[in-house]
């Protein structure tokens, strides 16, 4: 009997890992194709596409601005949300609880809904298809991420520490830099991992205010599928899987998730 | 040993803390500690010991009253520049630096030299009993050692006054029997006056050379270990210090000496002076005597009896209860072998009685 139910439950979570990892398989397979068009299998292999991508100029500026973008937002969310964090979580001043719950609202809100918002403002001030107006559009979406990640790591640590700093004379700057800044280094590793990656991959709120100007990789590549469906775009998925992959990996490396989560 | 500190003589003057609630967390807490004395903060939790030591610490500011250490009030002064050395019970070490960076951390910020801040570190780890630790990560130590580095730390910058937040709480029997000594001996060999928060009665019967005891935030008594067990100032001491029967009685004042009863039965003649002042004929009494102080005998006609429950041997001692004739019970504690356990058979009708000294008497 207990066999059996071992047997269940493992098949059980084999197939949720199917359905979760399938999709990325069958692109992985797809971007080895020698065919000039989408279709599986592939009736011959090749890395004629991954050499198309690195030479189409679209993707390549994509890909620039993209991680520009990316890198200006993850180093912003924690700028702004390591403080915002310290605020919510050791300093009392009235509308706190109001304050923590709301900040999370991007989240809950429609995607469509913020994009719309954003454009809104951005036309007559001058924001659209510029640095400035999508690094502060895909803020609106790393930062409650930032700032819950950091509260946690915040909160986690308690205040114990930094009192006993104070007493051995530490005043509260030289606290927070000597001594909860360098306790906090996983909660600001895995908050700007995720900034980063969320930012590179942002597409919504993008699509909104992106231009002719200036185009984000995720915003290419959903152009082109709309036109054409050949195995570049397969090859441009694993390319960004890779790179979220090699991002977390890095961070699950260096400082653990689950550290930057929990201690 | 050159670990000096420049003991110092300390007043708290009507300290109080009220955040709002019912009553003052702390309220009006008066009292003096001697230069180098190791005075306990005893009672239970939410009586107000803690709130005391995050007060003295900085970490709190009172609602009103004083802390007055060597002449000068420090209410108003931040924790950074009290010079006061605080153990928590958590240890609160830093753990992304050594022991030796941890125990240096109060030196470095008082800009210390080198040379000097690296021999008083090693100087006070010394003190610890933790040589050759000083480039270990906290992470790497047993939990006594980390308290030891803890200690060491805070008593390196050469406080005013040492305060311990239930050291001992976090460790297990043993390494607590052992670190009691410790921080004993610590505490003597440096001279630091030492103000001690525990909510363990053992400990601070053991350790201090006086002990507050606090309830509701506010002071019961401050006395020497011996005196608040033996000579308890209110009922809430003669509970919380070691066990204590509670016999209700009623006073008459009558021809004669007072007498007590409990039930029309007698009970031991209090002394002179015992009785609280004013009590009126007819007043209900309260007395308190602790069960090694009971002695049973075969009943007789005058005197208070009670019927043994039953006896348990306890190993040093017989732990018997009995139930007095209004069917109050008291734990009585007799040395097995003795003619007394003998007595001690569950059903006996027995005579109780003990010393009027060993009584207390309280208003109930």
């Amino acid at each position: 009997m207990t066999k059996f139910l071992s047997f269940i439950s493992r098949a059980y979570v084999t197939l949720v890992f199917c359905i979760v990892f399938m999709p990325m398989a069958i692109i992985l397979v797809i971007s080895f194709s020698a065919d000039s068009y989408l279709s599986f299998p592939p009736s011959g292999w090749s890395l004629k596409w991954y050499g198309t991508v690195l030479g189409n100029t679209s993707f390549m500026q994509g890909f620039r601005n993209s991680a520009i973008i990316a890198v200006i937002v993850a180093a912003l969310s924690l700028a702004l949300g390591l403080p915002a964090a310290y605020a919510l979580v050791r300093l009392d001043f009235p509308g706190r609880a109001l304050i923590r719950s709301l900040v999370i609202a991007p989240l809950v809100l429609p995607a469509m809904m913020l994009g719309l918002g954003i454009l809104m403002v951005f036309t007559p001030a001058g924001l659209v298809a510029t640095y400035p107006g999508l690094v502060l559009a895909h803020l609106v979406m790393t930062l409650p991420f930032s700032i819950r990640i950091l509260q946690t790591t915040l909160s986690n640590l308690g205040t114990d520490v930094d009192e006993a700093a104070m007493t051995l004379g530490a005043r509260p700057l030289q606290v927070f830099m000597q001594i909860t800044l360098p306790r906090l280094t996983p909660g600001v590793i895995a908050s700007s991992a995720i900034a980063l990656i969320l930012s590179f991959d942002e597409i919504v709120l993008s699509l909104f205010i992106v231009g002719p100007r200036l185009q984000t990789l995720p915003v290419a590549l959903y152009r082109y599928v709309d036109e054409r469906t050949d195995p570049m775009v397969a090859v441009l998925a694993v390319l960004m899987i890779a790179l979220s992959l090699a991002i977390v990996l890095v961070v699950e490396r260096s400082v653990g998730f689950a550290k930057a989560f929990d201690r | 040993m050159t670990l000096a500190s420049s003991p110092a003589h300390i007043t708290i003057d009507k300290l109080t803390f009220d955040y709002g609630g019912e009553r003052p967390a702390v309220d009006s807490l008066s009292f003096d500690i001697a230069e180098g004395e190791f005075i306990g903060l005893l009672g239970p939790s939410g009586c107000g010991k803690s709130t005391t030591l995050r007060m003295f610490a900085g970490l709190l500011a009172p609602t009103s009253g004083q802390i007055i250490i060597g002449g000068e009030n420090i209410v108003s002064r931040p924790p950074w520049e009290r010079n006061l050395g605080l153990v928590f019970q958590s240890y609160a070490l830093f753990p992304h630096m050594t022991v030796a960076q941890n125990v240096a951390f109060g030196l470095r910020l008082r800009k210390v030299g080198k040379d000097e801040s690296a021999a008083r570190v090693a100087e006070a780890l010394r003190a610890v009993r933790l040589e050759g630790f000083g480039n270990r990560r906290p992470a790497e130590l047993s939990g006594g050692q980390q308290q030891r580095v803890a200690i060491a730390r805070a008593i390196v910058i050469e406080p005013e006054i040492l305060l311990l937040d239930e050291p001992l709480s976090n460790l297990d029997a043993r390494l607590r029997d052992e670190m009691r000594f410790e921080i004993r001996d610590i505490q003597s060999r440096t001279g630091i006056t030492t103000l001690f928060v525990t909510h363990d009665q053992q400990e601070a019967l053991t350790m201090c050379d006086r002990i507050a005891v606090m309830n509701g935030g506010r002071l019961e008594q401050i006395g020497t270990p011996v005196e608040v067990y033996d000579k308890a100032a209110t009922p809430f001491v003669a509970g919380f210090i070691g066990r204590a029967n509670s016999v209700s009685a009623t006073l008459s004042l009558g021809a004669g000496a007072p007498r007590l009863e409990h039930e029309g039965q007698a009970l031991p003649a209090p002394s002179a002076g015992e009785l609280p002042m004013g009590a009126a004929e007819g007043a209900k009494m309260s007395a308190m005597v602790r069960p090694h102080a009971i002695q049973l005998s075969r009943p007789d006609a005058s005197g208070l009896t009670a019927r043994v429950i039953r006896s348990v041997f306890v190993g040093s001692v017989i732990e018997v209860e009995l139930e007095l004739a209004g069917g109050q019970k008291l734990v009585a504690e007799l040395r097995p072998g003795s003619d007394e356990a003998q007595l001690a058979q569950p059903g006996a009708e027995v005579a109780l009685s003990w010393r009027s000294t060993d009584m207390r008497i309280f208003a109930a």
